[in-house]
């Protein structure tokens, strides 16, 4: 049986290895692989708020879903904010 | 960057070698590595300085999602207090990353050598952190009772469940939004100013506070991140050596953390530090070229 942590933990390997190895690739071979990449990177511990938010659904924990609701509102808001 | 050239291949092996030795430093003394970075990417290689500080967040986040990923087995990481905090954290890195872009570049490198001073001090104050800190506190919250954001782990070292309270949490929640602020406007993970708050105001044992401002500066570096990233601010070629170059040095440093914690080479980087503040504060007044 897999936890909890051991799920995050994993999502966070995955992400920081994946986002390396495409950036790295992306390096010689393309920037749009290379953009991906550092997406990935950058979405990554976003995951990890996002699987504590539905923890905290999960357990009905309202208020602590709602503060990891309004942390991936700023992200969202973020990348919006692009200034040229 | 123009096109793809041998000054190309030069900055990004420089860059990769400067990564490894910044990672495992950072990971040895207990820095993100995002401090040593950012003054390779403004000082050595003269980049532009917000291209400087996207690279350098880029690097905090690859550094501390590993970290984290063994941290969180290890249940030190206080979730619900991590929540209340990273509210006010990535407030202030979505702002500070914001107005950053538009700042004069005298502006972000006056801030960051006034952070390199202050991590200079925190480095010369730190007391040693083993085994004497983890002392059992009673289990009481910011009310005397029993609180949500309480926590407790199983530390190791001592055999024994550590359980403690939260205080000052205005005070911790205050310090979060300045953290994240700076944290968008330099480049830096920010945990250098969150955790010596939270051990020392909030009354957090040190490996909670640890874990728990590692879980928040991943996601405020990211906040802050995304907004460079979108402005196009993150130059994608140099952006493999420097995640590589952190990520090896990690790795490295933290194999090599149990062998040599010493105070010589803590104090060595903490003078490092200052003098580099120095320079930038000089350079921001217009009165060093560099």
């Amino acid at each position: 049986m897999v936890t909890v942590e051991e799920l995050i933990s994993w999502v966070l390997r995955i992400g920081v290895l994946s986002g390396v190895a495409i950036t790295a690739l992306g390096f010689f071979l393309s920037a749009d692989l290379a953009w991906a990449g550092v997406l990935i990177l950058i979405l990554t511990p976003f995951m990890r708020v996002l699987m504590a938010g539905a923890y905290f659904l999960a357990r009905k924990e309202y208020p602590f879903f709602f503060l990891a609701a309004y942390v991936i509102m700023m992200l969202v808001i973020g990348s919006f904010l692009r200034i040229n | 960057m123009g096109g793809f050239s041998t000054d190309l291949y030069l900055m990004a092996l420089l860059i990769l070698l400067f990564g490894v030795f910044a990672g495992s430093l950072g990971a040895m003394l207990g820095l993100g590595g995002g401090v040593l970075m950012i003054i390779f990417l403004l000082l050595a290689l003269d980049l532009p300085a917000h291209q400087a500080v996207a690279l350098s967040l880029i690097a905090v986040i690859a550094s501390s999602s590993m970290a984290g990923s063994v941290y969180i087995k290890d249940k030190m990481t206080n979730l619900r207090l991590a929540m209340v905090l990273e509210a006010f954290t990535v407030t202030g890195a979505v702002a500070g990353a914001y107005l950053a872009i538009g700042m004069p570049v005298w502006v972000i490198q006056a801030l960051l050598g006034c952070v390199l001073f202050y991590t200079s001090i925190t480095m010369f104050r730190e007391r040693k952190v083993d085994s004497a800190d983890s002392e059992t506190m009673p289990r009481e919250g910011a009310g005397g009772r029993g609180s949500v954001l309480d926590g407790s782990f199983y530390d190791e070292q001592s055999s024994a469940t550590v359980s403690y309270g939260v205080k000052n949490l205005k005070l911790g929640s205050v310090t979060s939004f300045i953290a994240g602020a700076v944290s968008g406007m330099v480049g830096i993970g920010g945990g250098v100013i969150k955790v010596p708050v939270m051990n020392l105001v909030m009354k957090i044992p040190i490996k909670a506070a640890a874990a728990t401002s590692n879980f928040m500066v991943g996601v405020t570096a990211a906040a802050s991140a995304v907004i460079y990233f979108e402005s196009g601010l993150v130059d994608l070629k140099l952006a493999a050596p420097t995640i590589m170059g952190i990520m090896i040095g990690a790795y490295i440093g933290t194999r090599l953390l149990a062998k040599s914690r010493s105070a010589v080479v803590r104090k060595v980087l903490a003078v490092v530090l200052s003098f580099f503040g120095a320079v930038l504060i000089l350079k921001a007044g217009g009165i060093l070229a560099w």
